[in-house]
């Protein structure tokens, strides 16, 4: 690498001359983005990690019930060279299969299991994916998907306080207009000086 | 040990004893009440200068404790998830008696906020009895200050009977627990 190449343009060229990228999108100095085939995500997480990305900050998914897809973003950081370096997917939303990148990034393990929990995707490879993680005894589709309605949900499942329609007017007297008329025509009365 | 004096023989119930009993036990508890800090929620935010020199919970006797062993209040401070609830009822049961529940904020009382969510629960009472409400998105420290000294009152008053509550209507509590959780033990991989 010479110096004249910045960060950014270095990834993108690591990047694309091993991989087939089907969309890019640089963020700004620190963050940039990848699409790429699915098959290939392993393959260019493995080359990242070689050229200094070893920090797996984050992993999970992204729904989109119109495409019928899930994306799966990674999210690896180089302490070297700041940048954020995010691999995303599209893999099918019916029958969501990724394999696991624990071989690759060891801190993948629990990001796994909470997406798994969370969008329903299978990472075989990781042995425990399917251990629960944050929900517990969890009863219905996984909670972070575009067609589960928390709000049907939370009616079904937990008791809600009733409020009657009625309500109390606790003080009977003048209301707070009246009071701040009656105020003001005092002070006016009082005022001493031309009127 | 009979005095030289002569004094009426007083017969005294056993009811009548106890209720004595538990007068004066009352008026040391009120006055020691200790914590156990349940800080799950935003609500949290307001026991620092609640404790620290500016409100000063030391001073009407208060103080926070480790153990659920040996604390009187449970302070719940802010929304409960599942996961969360489920340790609750734990460490309430753990609680040795008279054990009183103060919640703060909105979220025990009707979901606040998070009414909507599938992982908060939406009215505490349904699960645990709850003594205090501190309403507020967040309460102010005078508010917590002030909901505490109405415990000690409902001490004084003998009306902060929440535990005698559990006790006696304890089948409809564990019904409710396990409608909305479904099974109250934890298994997780540290407990397991």
């Amino acid at each position: 690498m010479t110096n004249s190449m910045t960060n950014v343009e270095f990834v993108q060229n690591l990047v694309k001359s091993n991989v087939n990228v089907l969309q890019e999108h640089i963020t700004d100095q620190y963050q940039v983005h990848f699409v790429v085939e699915q098959d290939q995500v392993h393959y260019i997480l493995n080359i990242l990690k070689n050229a200094g990305w070893i920090q797996m900050s984050y992993l999970s998914a992204i729904d989109w019930p119109e495409e019928n897809k899930f994306e799966l973003v990674y999210i690896v950081f180089n302490w070297e060279k700041p940048v954020y370096v995010q691999i995303r997917t599209k893999i099918d939303r019916e029958n969501p299969v990724m394999n696991s990148i624990l071989p690759i990034y060891p801190g993948s393990k629990y990001y796994e299991r909470e997406c798994h929990e969370f969008f329903g995707v299978k990472f075989p490879g990781n042995p425990d994916y399917e251990k629960q993680l944050i929900l517990e005894n969890w009863d219905d589709i996984p909670p972070m998907r575009k067609d589960f309605d928390p709000e049907a949900y939370s009616k079904r499942k937990f008791p809600q306080r009733e409020y009657s329609e009625t309500y109390i007017v606790q003080s009977e007297g003048k209301s707070k207009l009246a009071k701040m008329e009656a105020r003001k025509q005092r002070a006016e009365s009082l005022r001493g000086g031309k009127k | 040990m009979k005095s030289t004096k002569f004094t009426p023989e007083r017969n005294i119930s056993k009811a009548e004893t106890d209720r004595k009993w538990w007068e004066i036990g009352d008026f040391f508890r009120r006055n020691s009440l200790w914590l156990l800090m349940y800080c799950t929620g935003c609500c949290a935010i307001e026991l620092p200068p609640a404790m620290t020199s500016a409100y000063d919970m030391e001073r009407l006797g208060m103080g926070p404790m480790a153990t659920p062993r040996q604390a009187d209040i449970l302070l719940v401070s802010g929304y409960l998830s599942l996961k969360t609830l489920r340790r609750l009822i734990y460490t309430y049961e753990q609680m040795s008696e008279p054990r009183y529940v103060v919640a703060l904020g909105s979220c025990p009382i009707n979901g606040g906020i998070y009414h909507d969510s599938h992982a908060v629960i939406n009215q505490l009472d349904q699960y645990v009895p709850v003594d205090v409400y501190v309403a507020g998105c967040m309460p102010n420290t005078e508010a917590v200050m002030n909901g505490f000294v109405d415990l000690m009152e409902q001490i004084k008053n003998k009306s902060a009977n929440g535990w005698k509550k559990y006790h006696d209507n304890y089948e409809w509590y564990r019904q409710n627990q396990i409608q909305s959780l479904g099974e109250v033990d934890v298994h997780d991989e540290f407990h397991d």
